[in-house]
Formats: structure tokens, C-alpha cells, sequence
């Protein structure tokens, strides 16, 4: 049976084609591709069509597939594309072939719809893979950048080192910032480490528990944590959270929190003279003129 | 049994942990940094666990309790070295030893108690 | 796969216990965090049992899933059990003197945790720390 509804499809690929691109169209308003231009739409349709046959005629060829698949997601068309139009193609195949047969009964569409389902299935199956896969892989990527940029410690001075956070943070990078800040400050023999929150955009329970924790971890170690960063909307949350953060020092910027690491490790900052007692020549020495 | 010795260096007494310690050392430990503070009427200890690779809540409120005895006696003690990995571990079995002073080395930990005692 | 076990007699035995633990920890891979919570949590479960049961068993597996290898720790033993299991999992709660931080702090520390206890039949802790 099988190889008869082949013969019957392909003796009139023709006419399944046209049936399939009017039908194509009709999807094309208001849907997914309709940014895309009538020529674009309608070569790729037609080059759609073709892998969907070389496809049923090789049982499965995957070269012609896997380029079209990669062809489609460079130009990031969406994977309801294929799936409708692997739908329609069963849809009108089936419509096609009832239409061109006399005697019909059970077995017969049964039948039919069996060869049609196995046809498209492994197309199905070849472009989702190629779909997900591709996703995965950008997510995965995604996944390393993001731990990379995660938590970079930076010594400033001897015994003070700084900890910038900037984005969201999940219990996964809570776990690797806790890491990476212990770590350096033995590295780096850090006396003082200011945690600066300025580019945590959200700062509820959940991320206000992991701050704490780092910070009395870096207690333990036998370092004190500044958290610096405090925005006025962040200050409201946590005390509106109920948020004890008395423990440990908190100031509204690095500068602050800067300052007063130093006045933890005993310096100050002094201002260099030498700049007005040079002015203070200059003037001098042009009034002796 | 394992003991863990206590030196002396003038007002201050000096441990350093370097040893597996199993439940029984650290009571025994317990009693002799008590005496010895009892015999030499140190005002300072510093405990230095920089080769100690796990605290248990055990150990830890051995510790802590430590801690609080020597300070009744008159003595405060200063914990050195806690290692990042054991630092993690304690905050995840929710130990936070509030009270315990605790320094980066032994060299800091008796800066730290020079500061505390304002000597 | 692989199985080794400890027996929990007398107190020593929980520093033979948490040894091999961490052993184990290293041979599987865990990172020197992860080794220290899991030999910590052996350390809690072995002194648990020497503690409320006596005597008990500390039992390790290296399992393997799909994508992923782990160490799997069995606490057994053949004590008084627990009567209320929500108690003892709630942070401070103790009836020996002690923190009170011993099974809700394991459960931090790994990734799976069950336990099953009867009174007077004895008590089942275990738990699968996986490998990051």
C-alpha cells in the first residue's frame, strides 16, 4: 500500500505543491513570518516543500534537512513554521489522495494516514532536534558568560578588596559568589571586603539571605564584609521585609564604604600639599616682579 | 588520646589545632585551656584552626562554649584561621558562632586582641 | 557499583566514619566545599547514632544517573526511632544539649535528604550529595 500512495504522491507532486503553498499562505497574515518578505516567504516555501520530499523519497535523507534547518534558524524563524507546515502537508496528502480514490473503507484511511504519519514523522522529529538543539547550545553558552562575569573580586589596596554584584542573583551564583569572595580574601589577605550591591537590581528575602550568609561566612574566615550599594528603594525593601541586616556595616556607596575600610585597617587620607604651596609660588614669585 | 597543646607567649596563650579532632580531644581540650587559663591568668587566647578541614555542630559548640567560659574567666579568645570551605559549611547547618571574635592568621588574631584589650 | 561500610559502636568510630567519607567525597570528585559538607554531614548522622541509638550503621554508594555522578550516604540504625520527624527537622530543636542544628543542617548541606522512622524500630536517614 505504502509504495502505491508514494507513486500517487509523487505522479502528482505538482498539484500538492500548489494545494500546500495556498495553504501556507493563508497562515502567513497576522502570524509568525508575516515581517518577512513575499518573495523571501515564497522561495523558502517552495524550498520547504522540496526537502519534504527528497526527505520522503530518500526515507529520511538528513543532509538536505539539516542545511535547511540551519538555513531556518540563522534567519530565526520561529519552529512553529516547520510544525505547521509539516501539518498541512499531512492534511492536504491525505485530502489529496481520498479525493483520487474510488473505494474507500476503513482500513484504507487507516492505512493512509499510517504511511502519511511515517513519512513526515522522522522530518519532525530531525528539524525539532535541530531546533533544540541549537537552543540548548545558545543557552549553555549563555550559562559560562554569565558565570564568568559573576563574581570578580578586586584587590584595591593592601588588606581591602572590593566585590561588585551586578544582576540577579539565584542560588546558583549565590553559591559561586560565596565561593569565589571567601577564596579571595585569603588569596588576597583582605581584612576588609566591601560587597557592592549598586547593580542588583532586586533585593527581596531570597537575595537579601544570601548577602547575609556571604557576609557572616567572611565573619568566620576572620574578615569583616561593608555592604555598600544601598539605594534608598533597597533600604525601604529590607526594612519593609523585616530584613535584619544590624550585624554587619552597611554604607550608601563604595566612597563611604571605602572610607571606612580604611578606618578599619587604621589609614586615613591625606591630601597632598604640594599642589596649592606650588600655586602659592607661582603668585608669589609674579607679585616680586 | 590525642592532646592538643597550649603554649604560652606573656599574657597570651596559643593553640593550634592540627589534628583530626574526635569528640573526646576537644571536651579534654575544653578542660585543659580552662585550667590553663586558671594557672597563668592569661587574658588572651588565640585558637588557630587553619588545619582543620571540618567543623562539625559538635565541635562547634565545643567552641563556642569555649569561647564564652574563657570570657567568664576573664580571658577572650580569638578563633584564626577558619578555612573557606569549613566557614561554608557552618553557615549551612546554620552555625553562626555570633559572639566569637575571629581574625584572618594568629599573627592578626593578636592584633585583634591587643585592640579588644587596649593594651 | 560499589558499597562500603562503617559500623557505629563507640565514639571513634564517628572520626573513622567522616574519613572515609571524605575519602570518598575526593575519589568521586566533589570540589574541597563539597567535600567538607559531605563529611560533615557524615560526622552529624554517625554521632546521631551514636548519641540516641547506640549503636548504627553508616553506609556509602557512588550512584550514577543520566548526566550526572553522586555519593549516596545511609544513616541505619536500630534505636528508639523518632516520634515527631516535622520537630527534629526544625532548626534548634534538641534533647541532648546540643545546637540543635544536626538534621536540618545536613539537609542544607546535601542535595537530597529522607528519612524514615519508627518508634522503637529504628531510623533510616539517607541522603545523595551530587557532584557540580
Amino acid at each position: 500500500m505504502d509504495t502505491k500512495f508514494k507513486k500517487i504522491v509523487f505522479e502528482n507532486s505538482d498539484m500538492i505543491v500548489n494545494m500546500w503553498m495556498k495553504e501556507i499562505e493563508t497562515l502567513k497574515d497576522g502570524n509568525y513570518t508575516s515581517s518577512v518578505s513575499d518573495e523571501l516567504f515564497e522561495s523558502t516555501n517552495r524550498e520547504f516543500v522540496n526537502v519534504i520530499f527528497s526527505s520522503i523519497q530518500h526515507r529520511g535523507s538528513t543532509h538536505v534537512v539539516e542545511d535547511f534547518s540551519e538555513k531556518l534558524i540563522n534567519l530565526g524563524w520561529p519552529l512553529s513554521y516547520i510544525t505547521d507546515g509539516l501539518q498541512v502537508f499531512r492534511r492536504v496528502t491525505i485530502d489529496f489522495i481520498l479525493s483520487h480514490t474510488e473505494r474507500i473503507d476503513s482500513t484504507y484511511i487507516s492505512e493512509l494516514i499510517r504511511s502519511v504519519d511515517l513519512w513526515t514523522e522522522p522530518l519532525i522529529r530531525q528539524l525539532v532536534n535541530e531546533y533544540s538543539g541549537s537552543w540548548e547550545h545558545i543557552v549553555s553558552l549563555q550559562r559560562v558568560a554569565l558565570q564568568e562575569l559573576s563574581a570578580p573580586l578586586i584587590p584595591v589596596m593592601d588588606n581591602i578588596t572590593i566585590m561588585p554584584l551586578i544582576g540577579t542573583i539565584d542560588t546558583e551564583r549565590a553559591k559561586l559568589i560565596m565561593e569565589n569572595l571567601l577564596d579571595g580574601v585569603i588569596k588576597h589577605n583582605s581584612e576588609v571586603v566591601l560587597m557592592d550591591i549598586t547593580g542588583v537590581p532586586v533585593v527581596d528575602t531570597m537575595v537579601a539571605h544570601h548577602i547575609i550568609q556571604a557576609a557572616e561566612a567572611v565573619r568566620l574566615i576572620g574578615s569583616t564584609c561593608i555592604l555598600v550599594g544601598i539605594r534608598p528603594e533597597i533600604a525601604q525593601t529590607i526594612v519593609n521585609l523585616g530584613i535584619n541586616l544590624d550585624k554587619f556595616p552597611t554604607q550608601s556607596s563604595l566612597k563611604k564604604g571605602f572610607s571606612a575600610a580604611l578606618n578599619m585597617t587604621g589609614r586615613d587620607i591625606v591630601e597632598n600639599q604640594a599642589k596649592h604651596k606650588q600655586i602659592q609660588d607661582m603668585i608669589d614669585s609674579l607679585s616680586r616682579e | 588520646m590525642k592532646k592538643i597543646p597550649i603554649l604560652k607567649l606573656h599574657d597570651y596563650l596559643l593553640v593550634s589545632i592540627q589534628t583530626e579532632i574526635d569528640d573526646q580531644t576537644a571536651m579534654q581540650f575544653q578542660e585543659d585551656l580552662l585550667q590553663k587559663i586558671h594557672v597563668t591568668g592569661a587574658t588572651g587566647v588565640v585558637i588557630d584552626l587553619t588545619s582543620v578541614d571540618m567543623i562539625d555542630s559538635f565541635i562547634a559548640k565545643v567552641l563556642g562554649d569555649v569561647v564564652t567560659m574563657s570570657d567568664l574567666m576573664g580571658a577572650t579568645v580569638v578563633l584564626t584561621g577558619i578555612q573557606p570551605a569549613v566557614a561554608m559549611t557552618l553557615i549551612d547547618l546554620g552555625i553562626h558562632l555570633q559572639n566569637v571574635p575571629t581574625a584572618l592568621d594568629i599573627e592578626q588574631g593578636l592584633v585583634k586582641l591587643h585592640q579588644e584589650l587596649g593594651a | 557499583m560499589e558499597k562500603s561500610c562503617v559500623s557505629i559502636k563507640i565514639e571513634l568510630d564517628i572520626v573513622a566514619a567522616r574519613q572515609l567519607g571524605r575519602e570518598l567525597a575526593k575519589q568521586v570528585g566533589f570540589s574541597v566545599v563539597d567535600q567538607a559538607r559531605f563529611a560533615t554531614a557524615v560526622s552529624e548522622l554517625a554521632r546521631n547514632i551514636y548519641l540516641y541509638a547506640d549503636q548504627g550503621e553508616i553506609s556509602f554508594d557512588i550512584i550514577k544517573n543520566m548526566n550526572q555522578s553522586g555519593l549516596r550516604l545511609t544513616a541505619t540504625d536500630k534505636g528508639p526511632g523518632i516520634r515527631d520527624i516535622s520537630q527534629v527537622m526544625q532548626d534548634g530543636y534538641t534533647t541532648s544539649g546540643g545546637l540543635g542544628a544536626g538534621l536540618p543542617g545536613v539537609r542544607r548541606l546535601m542535595d537530597d535528604f529522607d528519612i524514615i522512622s519508627e518508634e522503637n524500630i529504628g531510623t533510616t536517614v539517607t541522603v545523595v550529595k551530587w557532584k557540580r
